[in-house]
């Protein structure tokens, strides 16, 4: 990818013509241009490798094979990670089922007046040190996958990827509001999720 | 006042800068007097970034990169 973003910008745009014009050869310019956005998306749902590489594949095929029907009516990465989460889902599809965690379980509970029912602890500072250990890590990824399905997609396309919230409602077909609530509840989830982990290693840290 | 479920309910408009500038100023005077919620903004923005550093740090293996490079070059040659 060129270091220039405009020089990128003319590139995806000029692919997407040739694409729409039914014009082949950039398939290896498509490939380098999105393989590693789909790689990313696909193995953040399925976590697994073989799977993610698949999916990889079928998309760049359908890319390649049907973008003279693409209508520009959204933007053309919109289209690519639509596709992308259809053929992830398909994968999943043909897996057996986890158990769905409940989400309202872990959203904050507060008393009649309205405050905070349980001690919250700041773990927030120095966490990023021990981004490097592969057992926080571990965490971190447990706890995204343990996100509902629909909570998780959300989280994904805005927090991970840095989507836009209009652009993410456009891709899930979702209206603003449902984008933005499930955004919240994904990160009450996961903040509750990561403080029981975090709020030991502070004690453990503390008392050495 | 306003109380820390309503707070926490708007946390994700107030992080957006989406609140009117009155709803703003009363979360922020809650937060002011509230330690509990200061903690709680602190690890949920925490969470979300720790997330994205996670996740965002898969590469691709090398071995999927090169059954990917011998996938393009098969088509790219159909």
């Amino acid at each position: 990818m060129g270091s220039n973003p405009s020089d990128k910008k003319v590139t995806e745009e000029q692919l997407v013509k040739d694409l729409q014009a039914g014009k082949t050869g950039s398939f290896e310019q498509l490939a380098n241009l999105y393989q590693k956005k789909i790689y990313a998306l696909s193995f953040n749902l399925t976590r697994n490798i073989t799977d993610s590489q698949d999916v990889t594949q079928e998309v760049l095929l359908t890319l390649f094979r049907k973008g003279h029907t693409f209508q520009g009516k959204s933007a053309f990465s919109s289209w690519v990670y639509r596709i992308t989460l259809n053929a992830s889902y398909m994968k999943l599809r043909s897996r057996k089922r986890e158990p769905n965690v409940s989400i309202d379980e872990l959203l904050p509970s507060f008393n009649s007046s309205g405050f905070q029912q349980e001690k919250i602890q700041d773990w927030s500072e120095n966490t990023e040190s021990l981004l490097f250990d592969n057992e926080t890590r571990e965490v971190i990824q447990k706890a995204v996958d343990l996100l509902p399905e629909k909570e998780k997609i959300v989280f994904i396309l805005r927090d991970v990827e840095g989507l836009s919230t209009e652009k993410v409602s456009n891709i899930l077909e979702l209206t603003i509001p449902a984008v933005k609530s499930r955004l919240h509840r994904a990160r009450l989830f996961l903040r509750k999720k990561l403080a029981s982990y975090f709020e030991e290693y502070k004690v453990q840290k503390e008392s050495k | 006042m306003i109380c820390c479920k309503e707070c926490i309910e708007l946390l994700h408009d107030y992080l957006e800068g989406d609140l009117s500038t009155e709803t703003n100023a009363s979360l922020e005077e809650h937060f002011a007097d509230c330690p509990p919620c200061i903690a709680f903004v602190n690890t949920y923005k925490s969470a979300s970034r720790l997330c994205k550093a996670t996740l965002t740090s898969n590469e691709i293996p090398d071995s999927v990169k090169n059954k990917l490079k011998e996938f393009v070059e098969k088509n790219n040659n159909t």
